[in-house]
């Protein structure tokens, strides 16, 4: 999934990577339900391109949020984004085939609420502080969620919790051994929670690009589907996970190029061991 | 007896790698600088001050470094569920996580270098190559030393989280001792070492870092070189502490009264350690302190 953005004056729109984010990410969590008809694994994929837009929507909402001088560091952001999110997806695994779009109301209730209280209760007043919130905790929620489908083939609770294992030729369920009992959460919360706000915090300054930021988003996005990858080994079968790490390293790779090329495109110069050039006066 | 024995040697072990953790986390974080000294790095070539000095926001060292170690444990934990045995798993997720590291590194660099286009900072492909390799060697020090530390604390002494939430936990407190401690001495005194000691950042000074070195134009490999002497040594000693002075009083006083000991001799450790702290800011502050001459000028 390539982000194919013309610089124009200002980029693209706001809103309208909003709209194109939150549909395709739930379109390609929705695609993970192919796990269940199927009765395969091999679709887990679908939920690490959902984390992919996701974020790339979620990048946007800093860059609009931050660019207002809110007093704390981008990453801040990031944090309160997928603290919001992970309560509301959570609880939303509980609700079946409606669970992404429970996710996805919560999170905005939750966002809306924490948005409310920083402008008028903390009087924080940023004109763009409750609309950002409400966003980000719905990308925060659609994010873990998207991980824990790559991870583990899907997210209704039972199987978020609980592992089958063969212990002794006998068939065993484990608490331990799953996405939730073994703490592989925290990891899908920091891989997301990092990747959201690094883009704009690599590329604020006078010089920040609308199309060489949301490339970094793609980039961290498949970098963090790729070791998602790697630990859906333990909890998927072995051709599944492949399929993940392959089509997460091609992402990965062609993303991570292209930004060389974009950052290529705008930087001063890009030198190769020499001194630091004179400038008048220093 | 036997019990606590083995808990106090598993304590000073993990308190051994903390301090190696928190040593290599600082070093690394100064030779990408990362957290406080990075705004003046940033700001820099802002005040016409173009540099050679390797730039990585990638966030505070502690939110990064609670996903570096998270990151290294959740893939350690997904090989040892695999049955690979614990400590090549450990090994293997730390690669990986290092690998990740590398990538934020050098994406972090460029994104911010141009960015700076308007005031003439190259992107020095040069200073990429050495200086990535040099923090992904360190990085790898601090998130293997934690991540194992963390091993220790839940398959030794039987802690009931499971490890990636305990690397989560003790990579943040790893950031953030690295941070605290070892990050002013760069941020305050290195990068300033052309204004009088114990200054601070004047606001006329600012972005005016020291860009030269003993011989040609500094680099961060010789900001490393310099903060790992003190820096370095105080991180890790700084961290070392945390992680042996918790478990220690857990171990030892977690019997009595139902674990109430073990939080009473914590609180009776902070009240310690703030009585410390305060005697040796009265004392610094007399011997170098730049506060007397100030309220001399005024008065």
């Amino acid at each position: 999934m390539s982000v194919k953005v013309e610089v124009i004056e200002g980029g693209v729109p706001h809103n309208k990577i909003m709209i194109a984010g939150l549909v395709s990410t739930l379109v390609c969590i929705y695609l993970t339900y192919l796990n269940a008809f199927t009765n395969t694994e091999m679709f887990s994929f679908f939920g690490g391109l959902a984390v992919v837009s996701a974020l790339i929507w979620g990048s946007h909402t800093i860059k609009v949020l931050c660019s207002y001088g809110i007093g704390t560091g981008v990453p801040s952001a990031g944090m309160i984004a997928f603290g919001s999110g992970v309560i509301a997806m959570l609880l939303a695994t509980k609700f079946g085939m409606l669970a992404p779009i429970v996710a996805l109301v919560l999170a905005a209730v939750i966002g809306f609420i924490l948005g409310y209280v920083s402008n008028n209760i903390l009087n924080m007043k940023i004109p763009a502080m409750v609309q950002a919130l409400t966003e980000m905790a719905v990308v925060g929620a659609l994010t873990v969620m998207g991980f824990a489908a790559l991870i583990t083939g899907g997210f209704s609770f039972v199987g978020l919790t609980t592992s089958k294992a063969v212990f002794m030729g006998l068939p065993m369920t484990s608490y331990g051994n799953s996405f939730l009992g073994g703490g592989l959460i925290a990891v899908a919360f920091l891989l997301g929670a990092i990747a959201i706000q690094h883009p704009f915090n690599a590329c604020l300054g006078p010089g920040w690009k609308q199309d060489r930021m949301l490339m970094l988003t793609a980039e961290c996005g498949f970098l963090s589907m790729i070791v998602a990858a790697v630990m859906s080994f333990a909890l998927i079968s072995a051709g599944s996970a492949i399929i993940s790490l392959i089509i997460a390293l091609i992402g990965w790779f062609y993303t991570y190029s292209q930004y060389f090329v974009l950052s290529k495109r705008d930087a001063a110069a890009w030198l190769d061991s020499k001194p630091i050039p004179d400038t008048e006066g220093h | 007896m036997e019990q606590i024995v083995f808990g106090i040697g598993i304590t000073a072990l993990t308190g051994a790698l903390a301090t190696v953790a928190g040593s290599a986390e600082d070093t690394e974080s100064n030779i990408g600088s990362q957290g406080d000294p990075n705004s003046q790095v940033q700001l820099a070539p802002q005040m016409g001050f173009l540099h050679r000095i390797f730039n990585k926001a990638v966030a505070g060292e502690p939110p990064a470094y609670g996903l570096w170690c998270a990151l290294g444990a959740g893939l350690a934990w997904a090989f040892m569920a695999m049955q690979i045995n614990a400590i090549l798993a450990i090994v293997l997720g730390c690669v990986l996580a290092v690998f990740v590291q590398g990538v934020y590194a050098t994406t972090a660099y460029l994104g911010r270098t141009a960015s700076l286009a308007k005031f003439g900072q190259p992107v020095y492909v040069d200073i990429i190559k050495s200086m990535t390799t040099v923090t992904m060697a360190h990085a790898f020090i601090a998130i293997f030393c934690t991540v194992a530390l963390c091993q220790l604390i839940n398959g030794a002494l039987g802690h009931p989280f499971p490890l990636p939430l305990l690397a989560l936990i003790w990579g943040i407190a790893l950031g953030a001792a690295g941070s605290a401690t070892g990050n002013p001495y760069y941020g305050k005194e290195r990068q300033y070492q052309n204004q009088k000691f114990g200054a601070g950042v004047p606001i006329s000074a600012s972005g005016n870092i020291v860009r030269y070195a003993e011989a040609g134009e500094r680099n961060s490999i010789d900001n490393g070189f310099f903060t790992h002497k003190i820096g370095g040594s105080a991180s890790g000693i700084c961290f070392g502490l945390i992680v042996f002075l918790e478990l220690w009083r857990t171990i030892l006083f977690e019997k009595i009264y139902a674990g109430w000991g073990a939080i009473a001799v914590g609180v009776l450790l902070i009240l310690i350690f703030t009585v410390i702290d305060r005697y040796i800011e009265v004392w610094a502050r007399k011997n170098y302190g730049p506060y007397t001459a100030a309220k001399e000028a005024e008065s």
